[in-house]
């Protein structure tokens, strides 16, 4: 009997140890992995007691240009953004009511000076009662670079990603529309913000997913000469059958004799199509990956995933993809490194944003330091891309992007999405390109909504005026 | 006396982090309270007192009141720094917990009648249960206090070793309870003594959800679960059991609102963050402010955790102890249950090893059931964090459960042949 109690009884203990380990585990994963995403919460009031003894510190440009600063207003300080609704969808707000977003949010213990490991400084601004200041953030972007983009995409919906290819810094990043997240302007404008259907809280160049359309196609062409198939040549006649399904060319326009360099440059639907179901599902999958799809971007503001969702394909899926429709979806930063990857001789630096965190007396709190996000092709493979986008530029349907004096390399789009099937002329325009071509120094991806224009017509010019500005000319 | 030179080491250690809060406590306040320095002294003093006496008294176990006076003055340290006065209060409360340790420890082992009484317990329990339900203020959404003057008690807490002296008794005798001509439509019937203890366990844990003290209500179950388990030789009794609790759970979800509410907030407490989800996400904003080492003691905000001195105590030691610190008090209330059921091994009166079994299980569970639910591990359900909440029900009781679980360990080598290898064979 007795043995038979301390069987059962053991068997208790090890229940309740099971319960408190499982205590014990949740509270390291709940401080791993899930704290972060709930500290920033505008419930939490500490964050507010904190800003109450903490002037928040300052944002800064490449060159100094003030993008976000606190000021005290009778005891009160006041989150005031100069530029309006230009940074909108990259600093986000810091807003009492309704909390904080993007940088404001990721980088709050930054800006408030917020260190776990050092309650003894802490300690003494508390004693000396001391109102201390936070630490500063010097982004990567260029005012004027930032300023030049959102004139230029204007009052179009859309988004614009301007990169250094060789570092991965990001130099200006508009999402249309926007708000202004100042204070007065944030909470009168809060309601109508948030059930606006053209939803301009969405940050369109981190966030919008697009299908990609020709844009992909660069991506294909590596992966074509890397399985040999650049030597190739093509028939085009308009339009190709594929099981079944037409893939036509813009305008059905034909082409006759194509090898890759210039199927790229027309952007033959049918020649892509075609080299969709040659590469077939397992090519296409192990390209999707390596350029990022399905993976989370490391970033300075969240990013979404890049979507890739095919289980099995069947061949007008592969066609699909080919000419980057289909089911595929891609936020414009990860079109942008598709680019800045082949720029960079097939190697994706890690975007960032946030170049360097200053404390007040100008200790350096934090740098980010450019680094390898993806090895996407070979250095030679790269090159033969960069040649065949600089020719898509120079007698393709990128014309609309020539600089004179730069050699510009690019690529348009012309992506159907669920509006292009009910009516015409609301496609989206794409344009992806670099400059200049032997030596990239600026990598750009732009898209304009619904636009009911090609990439080379819509935009194209908006990178050209991009990479003319940063470039000097 | 090697004995005596290994206990004495581990409460050193209890004195010295003592010294140190209470130290930091001091210096942190400012004007400098001098009050806070003869608290800490006091506490060390009491700390020390009762381990010499329990040398002194040649108890068996003095690592279990080593365990719990650092719950206690863990708990003390962070009331006071919520708010002196309730530190005080609790001070004082706790120097009862140790008087009444000591009585109940001494009553328990002089008196040899607990197991006859099996039907006082639930006579006793029934009667505080319709007296809190004619007397008893509503607090928080909970008819469980009686006020005595301005002095309220929680007569569920008391219940609490009613039920699990009930259970044992029911176990030792269990053909008591059979009542033979149980009148039913006019026949007379014969209802087994096993229903008739369901019965009662049932109705105990009705009346605590008709107060709607989910948390204790759950914790009765919990015990009741796990006596069956051990000492019921019927498993299909105990399956039919748990299915029936199942049932009542589901059953409960699905008409009760309250449960309902208590179910969506743990669920997704961002669904309504300002309204129901307010008390557990202002909890888990606590426990993210603390972070691994904690903001340091009097440096947080656990002012603004709803309820901070009794259910959400946890959360103001993760915010300023940090979730190391969290994690050392959940480990201490492991050992605490390890060393309980310890002694309930080396038992072999039926009767006793059950007092001990339910008690430890009572501690462990009483503590997962509040630790879980502030961390939002499983649905919250208020019920004190034993030792260390502030109220004095909660306290005393948890202090004289401890005493009987110490006295239960004289049994154990008490009563019985002290031949090691004995038991150690038994073990095996």
């Amino acid at each position: 009997m007795q043995q038979k109690y301390n069987k059962k009884i053991i068997n208790v203990l090890i229940f309740i140890s099971v319960l408190f380990l499982s205590v014990i585990g949740y509270l390291t994963y709940f401080e791993f992995a899930v704290k972060n995403n709930i500290v920033s919460s505008s419930y939490n009031r500490r964050l507010w007691a904190r800003e109450d003894r903490t002037l928040r510190g300052t944002i800064y440009d490449r060159r100094g240009v003030v993008l976000a600063k606190s000021e005290l207003q009778e005891e009160k300080q006041e989150r005031i953004y100069p530029h309006g609704s230009l940074y909108s969808h990259i600093i986000g707000y810091n807003s009492i009511s309704y909390g904080k977003s993007l940088l404001e949010a990721r980088f709050n213990n930054e800006l408030l000076n917020i260190n776990p490991l050092n309650p003894v400084l802490d300690f003494k601004d508390k004693l000396t009662g001391g109102k201390s200041i936070g630490n500063d953030l010097f982004l990567t972007l260029d005012h004027r670079l930032q300023e030049k983009a959102a004139e230029l995409l204007g009052k179009r919906n859309g988004a614009v990603v301007v990169l250094n290819p060789r570092t991965g810094q990001v130099l200006a990043m508009v999402s249309k529309p926007d708000f202004n997240p100042n204070k007065r302007n944030l909470e009168k404008n809060w309601n109508e913000l948030v059930e606006s259907e053209v939803n301009p809280f969405l940050p369109r160049a981190t966030q919008g997913l697009y299908a990609p359309g020709s844009t992909y196609k660069v991506a294909v062409s590596a992966m074509a000469i890397e399985k040999g198939l650049d030597a190739k040549t093509f028939q085009d006649e308009g339009s190709v059958v594929i099981e079944g399904k037409s893939f036509s060319n813009y305008g059905n326009k034909a082409f006759g004799t194509l090898d890759l360099t210039k199927a790229l440059a027309v952007s033959s639907n049918v020649v892509f199509a075609q080299l969709g179901v040659e590469l077939g599902a397992d090519n296409l999958k192990e390209l999707a990956e390596r350029v990022g799809m399905g993976k989370k971007i490391p970033f300075d503001i969240p990013v979404s995933e890049s979507r890739f969702p095919y289980q099995s394909m069947n061949k007008t899926d592969q066609a699909a993809v080919g000419i980057g429709q289909g089911k595929i979806l891609m936020t414009p930063l990860q079109v942008a490194l598709i680019a800045a990857g082949i720029a960079n001789d097939g190697l994706i630096m890690r975007p960032y944003i946030v170049d360097r965190i200053i404390s007040q007396n100008g200790f350096v709190v934090k740098t980010q330091r450019p680094a390898v996000l993806y090895h996407w092709t070979t250095r030679e493979i790269a090159s033969e891309v960069k040649e065949m986008m600089y020719q898509v530029v120079a007698n393709g349907t990128g014309r609309n992007a020539q600089i004179s004096g730069i050699k510009v390399a690019g690529k348009t789009g012309t992506a159907q999405n669920e509006l292009t099937e009910k009516t015409e002329n609301k496609e989206h325009a794409w344009f992806i390109g670099f400059a200049p071509v032997e030596d990239p120094q600026i990598a750009v991806a732009v898209i304009v909504e619904y636009s009911g224009s090609t990439g080379g017509g819509a935009a194209a010019p908006i990178a050209r005026e991009l990479m003319a500005n940063w470039l000097g000319r | 006396m090697s004995l005596m030179e290994n206990y004495r080491r581990p409460i050193n250690i209890v004195a010295l982090i003592n010294l140190m809060a209470f130290g930091l406590l001091y210096f942190y306040q400012q004007p400098y309270d001098y009050r806070i320095v003869i608290v800490g002294v006091l506490i060390t003093g009491i700390v020390y007192l009762t381990n010499i006496l329990m040398i002194k008294l040649k108890y068996e176990d003095e690592i279990l009141f080593l365990i719990v006076s650092m719950l206690a003055s863990v708990g003390l340290i962070i009331l006071y720094r919520l708010d002196p006065v309730l530190g005080y209060k609790q001070l004082a409360w706790f120097v009862l917990g140790n008087v009444l340790f000591f009585c109940g420890a001494y009553i328990y082992r002089k008196l040899t009648i607990w197991d006859q009484l099996i039907y006082v317990y639930p006579v006793l329990s029934l009667i505080l249960f319709c007296l809190t339900l004619l007397f008893g203020t509503k607090i928080k959404g909970a008819t469980n206090w009686i006020m005595i003057g301005s002095i309220g008690f929680q007569p569920s807490e008391i219940i609490k070793l009613l039920f699990i002296f009930f259970i044992a008794a029911y176990y030792r005798h269990p053909d008591k309870l059979t009542i033979n001509n149980f009148p039913w439509y006019r026949r007379k019937i014969k209802l087994d003594s096993k229903y008739v203890f369901m019965f009662l366990v049932y109705l105990h844990i009705g009346f605590l959800a008709a107060q709607r003290e989910l948390g204790t209500g759950l914790l009765f179950l919990l015990i009741y679960l796990i006596m069956l388990y051990v000492f019921d030789s019927n498993f299909k009794f105990f399956l039919a059991n748990m299915g029936m609790v199942l049932l009542g759970g589901l059953a409960g979800f699905a008409f009760v609102h309250h449960v309902q509410v208590r179910f969506m907030a743990w669920m997704n407490p961002w669904a309504d963050v300002a309204g129901k989800g307010y008390q557990i996400t202002q909890s888990l904003f606590a426990i993210g402010a603390g972070g691994f080492f904690g903001t340091g003691i009097g440096l947080g905000q656990p002012e603004y955790i709803p309820e901070v001195t009794t259910d959400f105590i946890f959360s103001a030691i993760c915010e300023e102890l940090g979730v190391f610190g969290g994690v050392a008090v959940v480990l201490l209330y492991f050992i605490l249950v390890y060393r309980g059921i310890k002694i309930t091994l080396n038992i072999k009166d039926c009767f006793h090893k059950a007092v001990a079994l339910g008690i430890s299980v009572m501690l462990g569970f009483q503590s997962f059931i509040i630790i879980g639910g502030v961390i939002k591990l499983i649905p919250l359900t208020g019920i004190t964090l034993p030792f260390i909440s502030y109220g004095g029900s909660s306290l005393t009781t948890s202090f004289i459960a401890l005493g009987i679980l110490q006295a239960t360990s004289f049994k154990a080598v008490g009563e019985e042949v002290t031949d090691a290898a004995e038991i150690q064979q038994e073990n095996n």
